[in-house]
């Protein structure tokens, strides 16, 4: 067998296993030195750290070796690699498919192992770090094992294939393809990290504030990637997949929604116990769901159960990632009851009306909005299982539950900024938002000049308002009070998050609410009107290359700039694939795609227009909620905590 | 103390949930029925009507007294590939049957040219409709390929096995269908 | 102040009256694509896993799409009646919203049931604790407090003294 394997395949192979290896020894090492407090183990963790991390790099760069130099001798580049394709998207071919997107959760998983193990290098007489970077390598492990096993990467094809067929073709022809699969992984596996800090200060008992404090950047890091990830996920699916959406609620979308629903509640629920010592339970919960749920995700979409239960008694990797989920489940709701008195906090919410009452309002409506996708996802599964019988949950579901969850969420976000912690009168609340309120009214009045209608958007736009003042409130005072420093810090950096959130959440209520479409005949040189624009057919031309055959439609759009949509026949897969033209502006987007049946050199064609509203103002508000996001890892005005629970918790000394 | 109590009994409902989870996933087994549902079953069929890939009309209500078995066909489906030989050999056995049973392929998703092609090259001489717009997909239900459907001389719906057939079912059903028409 | 107190009782008013006006407006008579579009958004495709047949890019998918838009340009069924056709031709499976009835009707009963559950859970909470107020300290507490308050004076003029 090894005289025939593809050199990269055995490399790759090694790799893995020392990778393997030195994970199980980490863990042991950081396991026993921590019970132990032994200092000569404790030391070598990070080189333990920093062997995994070479090995999967090692795994990685085998891997990319294999698909950029074609060896057909590995079955996974005997699936996704072809001569055919492009540099570019082929190296990207090594994350389009299953084996070799769990490789690349390795590498960034290792990446972070050894990130953290550098960072605590300076308190590693801190037994809660040591612990962590336990938990980290048991985590590690369990991925070597999967890329080793169930999910192969060089495995050996049958011998004598000299080409195959390529990635997916919806993943061959947009950059995007580069962009979205790592970055939504670091985030996905970046929250790793604080669940194994928190997974420590359970062991350890010291479930204080210090390792919360600690940790902000590594959860802020993960969340702002994920929410990124997600939203070129939406921008990907808008410029390829041609149905000219943004989210349509299937599986593989929900699976990287759920952990993001609950990290977000963590990262606003975290500060109630910096700053009072309470929702200890909660934020770890929250922690430990955040973690599982990236497992149980990637178990749902991976398994195939989704398709068919029964795929899952053919599937090997499906029973490993749900065995994971039940153990990380296991284990931790154990640790959560043995140390319950622990967590038990000193004190209570006094008042209804108070930010920390707002934000534990803020932990239930996200926890409610996490149950019902999550809900809306497994049903199919658990009604085939029980009565065998196929049913579908999709968007109307997911969009009409959503859109009073999403409404209190934007009443929240309006209502929280301006109150105070502990208590607060309704005089307070009056005066603070009342110019935020009148925001609101002139939403509400602006959309109603530019022709809106219906209780929902209007809603929406009109909660928007306000809460876009009650945020740009608390930045003006900042600002005015510390100059530029008050942009940057958590409070400051995390209202221009929620600006972005709020000119997303009001451009989905356009765009769903307001888009139209039309299907148009188009002949050549024929203007045809809709919606008060005017679309010409110039022309239908065909472009061949060595992997597809594309017929493209030139259309005139206002007489001002020619658009082409197409249709795309891979050919070495035989699938055709649908391209859109996008004409963006800030108010509307005009989307056109191209209708089968369509001929080269023909004189009409077959187009469907869609007219969104503001969608570019879903990019705007992604783009504020990664500045916002970057401004709030800054430190901010130093605060003195209020309340000795809030106090860091003292190192222990060996 | 109570939220002592609490936790454990939040773990104990977890840990119950997931192990309900484990046991429908491990014990749920694969489909072993033949015979696939369909709201059609017993029912007439839908009188849809096309063309033969050689430009012939064809219209499933004129072929009433007759058996007619319809199978959804594309050339680049790897078990439509694999059941082609016992197509054949079905439309073989018939031809010795005074009853015989009338063999149509409904192309699915593919161009007249290819499938052409893939008879010449693999046999098979009976009507092959083509269904541009997928009307006749619809009005069957039909939504993945391979589907093998049965008719009996009245026009009434009998059978429908969908994936792959297998060595001498087509021919056992329609006998067996036969027999029970006649009786 | 009073002022204050009834602008914001006239922007409620004015915020009301405006939603209402708004709620009852709409954006003109349906078009034929409107109708395509309504209908397909609420079928599922039978080759995806809960994608609508708007949503979808594959071949069933497309072919349903070109039957419903048949259906709706020939004029001849209302939108429930165009569901209900390809319902009878695939099955329960393209329905995209679960039926309201049988054990379909879990998938909405709970998130409900799990809304009035948690806001139950967060009234008894509140006022448990509203009700758990701290004390103020007692007869005891404050002799306590001067009793300890006298020996630290005690001892500074001692040792100021010395």
């Amino acid at each position: 067998m090894l005289a025939s394997a593809g050199i990269s395949g055995t490399i790759g192979r090694a790799f893995l296993l020392v990778g393997f290896i030195g994970a199980i020894f980490g863990a042991f090492a950081a396991v026993a030195g921590a019970r132990r407090n032994d200092q000569q183990i404790i030391r070598l963790i990070p080189r333990f750290a920093t062997l995994i991390f070479a090995a999967a790099v090692g795994a990685f760069a085998a891997m990319e070796y294999a698909m950029i130099t074609r060896d057909f001798s590995l079955a996974y580049v005997q699936k996704v690699g072809s001569w055919s394709t492009p540099a570019l998207y082929n190296f990207a071919a090594v994350w389009s498919a299953l084996e070799g997107s769990i490789l690349m959760w390795v590498l960034i998983l290792a990446g972070y192992t050894m990130a953290v193990a550098i960072w605590v290098r300076k308190r590693m007489q801190d037994v809660i770090a040591t612990w962590a970077l336990g938990v980290m390598f048991i985590v590690c492990a369990f991925f070597f094992l999967v890329s080793f096993f169930p999910a192969d990467p060089f495995a050996l094809g049958p011998p004598g294939v000299l080409d195959g067929p390529g990635p997916n073709p919806l993943l061959q022809n947009h950059i995007l393809v580069m962009f979205h699969p790592p970055i939504l992984y670091l985030g996905y596996v970046g929250v790793t990290v604080p669940f194994a800090f928190a997974i420590a200060a359970l062991i350890t008992g010291r479930v204080g504030e210090g390792w919360l404090v600690a940790t902000r950047r590594w959860s802020l890091f993960a969340w702002g990637f994920l929410t990124f990830g997600i939203a070129l996920g939406s921008w990907w699916s808008y410029e390829v997949l041609g149905w000219s959406g943004v989210w349509a609620w299937d599986p593989v979308e929900n699976a990287s929604l759920l952990p993001w629903i609950t990290g977000t509640a963590y990262i606003h629920s975290v500060l109630v116990q910096e700053r009072r010592g309470m929702l200890r339970v909660w934020n770890i919960s929250l922690l430990v769901a955040t973690f599982s749920l990236t497992i149980l995700g990637t178990f749902l979409t991976r398994s195939g159960v989704l398709n068919s239960v029964h795929a899952f008694s053919e599937s090997g990797i499906g029973a490993w990632f749900l065995a994971m989920f039940a153990v990380v489940l296991v284990v931790s709701v154990g640790l959560i009851g043995w140390r319950g008195d622990k967590l038990r906090s000193p004190g209570v919410i006094d008042s209804p009306l108070s930010r920390e009452a707002a934000f534990l309002a803020n932990n239930v409506l996200f926890a409610i909005f996490a149950f019902v996708v999550l809900l809306g996802t497994v049903f199919p599964l658990i009604i085939e299982a029980l009565q065998d019988r196929q049913i579908a949950v999709g968007a109307p579901f997911f969009d009409k539950l959503s859109m009073p969850i999403g409404l209190a969420l934007l009443t929240l976000m309006a209502i929280a900024p301006v109150l105070p912690w502990r208590k607060a009168s309704t005089e307070t609340l009056r005066d603070r938002l009342f110019w935020p309120a009148w925001c609101g009214v002139a939403a509400l009045v602006a959309s109603l000049l530019l022709g809106s209608y219906g209780v929902a958007p209007l809603l929406t736009f009109t909660l928007g308002g306000v809460a876009s003042g009650a945020a740009l409130r608390q930045v003006v005072l900042a600002t005015r009070r510390q100059g530029l420093r008050g942009l940057v810090g958590r409070a400051n950096g995390g209202m221009i998050v929620h600006l972005g959130v709020i000119l997303i959440a009001v451009s989905l209520g356009a765009s769903n609410s307001f888009s139209k479409s039309q299907e148009l005949s188009l002949v050549t040189n024929v203007e045809a009107q809709f919606s008060g624009h005017t679309f010409e057919l110039r022309d239908v031309v065909e472009v061949r290359d060595d992997r597809s055959i594309s017929v493209k439609a030139l259309v005139l759009v206002d007489g001002k700039k020619i658009y082409a949509p197409a249709i795309t026949k891979y050919t070495r897969i035989g699938m055709n694939v649908g391209t859109p033209s996008v004409r963006t502006s800030l108010t509307t987007d005009i989307y056109l795609t191209l209708e089968p049946p369509v001929r080269q050199d023909s004189n009409e064609a077959r187009i469907k227009v869609f007219i969104k509203p503001m969608i570019m103002w879903l990019w705007i508000g992604t783009a504020l909620m990664a500045i916002g996001t970057v401004l709030a890892a800054f430190p901010g005005r130093r605060r003195k905590p209020t309340e000795p629970t809030s106090a860091p918790v003292e190192v222990a000394k060996s | 103390m109570k939220s002592q109590n609490l936790v454990k009994i939040v773990s104990a409902c977890v840990g119950v949930v997931v192990a309900l989870l484990f046991l429908v996933l491990v014990v749920s087994e694969p489909d072993q029925d033949i015979v696939a549902k369909s709201p059609l079953l017993g029912q007439p069929a839908p009188s849809v009507a096309s063309t033969t890939i050689d430009g012939e009309p064809f219209a499933l209500e004129r072929r009433k007294g007759s058996w007619v078995v319809l199978n959804f066909f594309n050339s680049t489906c790897v078990p439509c590939i694999n059941e082609h030989d016992l197509l054949v050999e079905f439309a073989a056995s018939e031809l010795a049957n005074a009853n015989a049973a009338e063999l149509y392929t409904i192309i699915n998703d593919d161009s007249s040219d290819a499938v052409r092609e893939f008879f010449t090259k693999n046999g098979g001489t009976w009507p092959k409709i083509t269904d541009d717009n997928g009307t006749i997909a619809v009005a069957f239900g039909v939504a993945r390929v391979p589907e093998t459907w049965i008719i009996d001389p009245n026009g009434i719906v009998r059978l429908r096995i969908t994936g792959e057939l297998s060595a001498g079912l087509l021919t056992e059903q329609v006998n067996r269908l036969r027999e029970e028409f006649v009786s | 102040m009073k002022t204050r107190r009834s602008i914001w009782l006239a922007m409620f008013l004015l915020v009301g009256v405006l939603l209402v006006f708004g709620a009852s407006r709409s954006g003109g008579p349906l078009t034929q694509q409107d109708r395509i579009d309504a209908i397909t958004l609420n079928l599922a495709c039978p080759t995806c896993s809960g994608e609508s047949i708007y949503v979808s890019r594959a071949p069933a998918a497309e072919s349903i799409r070109s039957e419903v838009a048949r259906q709706v340009a020939s004029g001849l069924r209302t939108d429930d009646e165009i569901v209900s056709y390809i319902e009878q031709r695939f099955g329960g499976q393209v329905l995209l919203v679960p039926r309201a009835s049988g054990v379909d009707s879990l998938v909405w009963a709970l998130p409900v049931a799990a809304l009035i559950f948690s806001a139950f859970l967060l009234f008894t909470a509140f006022s448990k604790w509203r009700t758990n107020k701290p004390t103020s300290p007692t007869l005891e507490d404050e002799q306590i407090v001067a009793q300890a308050l006298k020996s630290q004076a005690e001892s500074k003029s001692k040792r100021e003294s010395q």
